[in-house]
């Protein structure tokens, strides 16, 4: 045997053990992920006494539903939604709509102070939340919006990090086609809306699903800017469900998987634009 | 990262030629709707929050000026001194943990492997996941009887109060923040793997480097500004942290896990001291500035060297 032929074989070996290695290590990671989740849902469909007195392990069969049914009489799950989806789909497209517009300008359109505004703009996505939550409180006061779902929406419709992606994207179209929509007496509104918005739904996408899951899953903000009940958002209805019905612990894992589903289906619909969006949170700041 | 916000300035645009007036007419009323919001929420806030720092305020009377007072007390607060240590401890254990293990993970995902779709599902579900429901998840899990000391008690193990004894609970909340955050960073770092040619890694391999020279010599040299960034980002963002603590701990026992993120909040929103609650957050935002343009700084220098 010659010894490239052992090399060669020492490599392929090497490689098998790695990759042991490797599928062991994610398989136990990734179990670590799922079992919180699975573990939520097995005691969500327990019956209430039965949660203390048989071991975790123990799964009951026939699954009990009552949690599920019992939540809605406990805390107005549905009022929740919808006030949530509402600011969520406001914000969303209201966010889509200033940012892609101000993007647009950006990167198409001459003006005197372009650029230094754009680099205003970069500057203000390093100002970190929680230095706003304060002096925001008091905007919203003075605005009056304070324990009202403009709370939540005017101050999220603009976004700086919104803005600069699009202008990155919409710098990437040719000037030709720039050229082409003058000839056609198109205004730069026309060119907008007619040929480049058409032609950015992957971007669109993505940023949307950015922004809705952001307003979906905030806590802070709501908390601070909301105290009637009938305002609250769900996850600020399940947290107060956390407050009052300390463990019972079949209606507060039934309440987490019923937040948590509608994030995981739309997950699951469009994860190719939740991916990309991962990579772009970092650049939030 | 894939977008260099520096990248070239816009093709010169031929609206109107003749009148530029006019196109810079519409560039500013394209932008004014997002400007406005970005003016009144973040641009104002920014420097008024500053002058509430000076000013002792309830919200519901108006605020007096006491100039630097306000900074002076949170030198003398002692609970202020514990809040810093808590956040400062949570940022050093967090960090480093969640860096390596999503840098492992990622490093492992990029080997040609079976099913890497499920197991990138797997890792993404946690960050998608909003904290109030995984805050509920896990205080079930870390509960006396909950799952966690149920399995240490079949391997013979007593049970741990996860949550309630002060010296345990803050690395409880760091673990699960860990938890929340793995899918995240593991991306980011997945992305600058793949981003590496393949030619350097071969020719390194023919040059007589194993696998593990590879790693340590090319790898992790061309990833390093990545790297950085994680790092830096994660600070910034354990600096912020509320949400689990605010749901699972309340920032106790005692104040064992009062983070200043939550400090913040107590003292802004609970006990309606907002200038005092304001100063705290001017610190902290000095703080993250330094770190953030220290971030800029380097990683430019990085940049320059690849070349």
């Amino acid at each position: 045997m010659s010894p490239k032929q052992t090399n060669s074989r020492l490599e392929i070996v090497q490689g098998q053990i790695i990759k042991t290695i490797a599928v062991t290590f994610l398989v136990f990671g990734a179990i670590t992920m799922i079992i919180p989740f699975l573990w939520s849902v097995i005691t969500s469909l327990k019956s209430a006494e039965n949660v203390f007195s048989h071991s975790a392990f123990w799964i009951q069969f026939p699954p009990d539903f009552s949690a599920y049914k019992q939540i809605w009489a406990r805390i107005p799950l549905l009022t929740y939604a919808g006030n949530t989806l509402k600011v969520a789909l406001l914000v969303t497209f209201g966010q889509l709509a200033t940012s892609s517009l101000a993007g647009f300008a950006f990167a198409r359109i001459k003006f005197p102070g372009r650029d230094k505004l754009f680099f205003f703009y970069i500057a203000t996505m390093m100002v970190p939340g929680m230095v706003l939550l304060i002096p925001n409180f008091v905007v919203m006061k003075n605005l009056g919006a304070i324990n009202t779902h403009w709370a939540l929406i005017l101050s999220a419709v603009g976004s700086a990090f919104g803005t600069f992606l699009m202008r990155q994207f919409f710098l990437s179209f040719p000037s030709e086609l720039e050229d082409a929509a003058k000839l056609d007496g198109c205004n730069p509104f026309m060119f907008y809306w007619h040929i480049l918005l058409p032609n950015s739904k992957p971007i669109l996408t993505t940023l949307g699903l950015m922004a809705f899951q952001g307003i979906w899953n905030d806590f802070q903000w709501p908390l601070i800017v909301l105290n009637s009940a009938s305002k609250r958002t769900l996850q600020l209805g399940l947290s107060y469900l956390m407050s009052e019905y300390y463990t019972d612990w079949t209606l507060l894992m039934a309440g987490a998987i019923l937040t948590l589903l509608p994030i995981i289906l739309l997950f699951f619909a469009v994860q190719k634009y939740f991916v990309q969006s991962f990579k772009f949170t970092g650049l939030k700041g | 990262m894939a977008i260099d916000s520096k990248s070239q300035i816009s093709p010169s645009s031929n609206w109107s030629k003749k009148n530029k007036i006019k196109e810079a007419l519409w560039g500013y009323f394209l932008i004014s709707p997002n400007f406005l919001i970005i003016l009144l929420f973040t641009i104002i806030p920014v420097f008024f929050s500053f002058y509430m720092s000076l000013t002792d305020w309830n919200i519901l009377s108006a605020p007096s000026f006491i100039g630097l007072e306000n900074y002076q007390n949170i030198l003398k607060d002692a609970l202020a001194k514990e809040t810093f240590l808590n956040t400062f401890y949570f940022t050093v254990v967090s960090v480093p943990i969640n860096v390596i293990f999503t840098l492992i993970l990622a490093i492992l995902l990029n080997q040609k492997i079976k099913g890497i779709t499920f197991f990138r599902t797997a890792y993404y579900l946690p960050v998608i996941s909003a904290s109030v429901a995984v805050s509920l998840m896990f205080m079930w899990i870390l509960a006396n009887n909950g799952l966690l000391n149920q399995m240490l008690e079949s391997i013979g193990i007593e049970p741990i109060r996860w949550l309630t004894n002060p010296k345990i609970a803050l690395n409880s909340v760091i673990g699960v923040t860990v938890w929340k955050g793995l899918g995240l960073n593991m991306i980011i770092f997945l992305a600058a793997l793949q981003d590496i040619p393949k030619e350097l890694l071969e020719a390194a391999a023919i040059d007589g480097a194993n696998r593990i020279q590879q790693f340590f010599k090319i790898t992790i040299p061309l990833i390093s500004p990545i790297i950085f960034f994680v790092t830096i980002t994660g600070v910034i963002g354990s600096f912020q942290s509320f949400d689990l603590v605010y749901n699972m701990t309340k920032g106790g026992p005692g104040h064992a896990t009062t983070v200043i993120g939550y400090y913040i909040w107590k003292q802004a929103f609970d006990y309606m001291h907002m200038g005092y609650g304001a100063a705290l957050a001017y610190i902290v935002f000095i703080a993250i500035l330094v770190l953030t343009i220290i971030q800029w700084v380097l990683r430019k220098r990085w940049v320059y060297s690849e070349e």
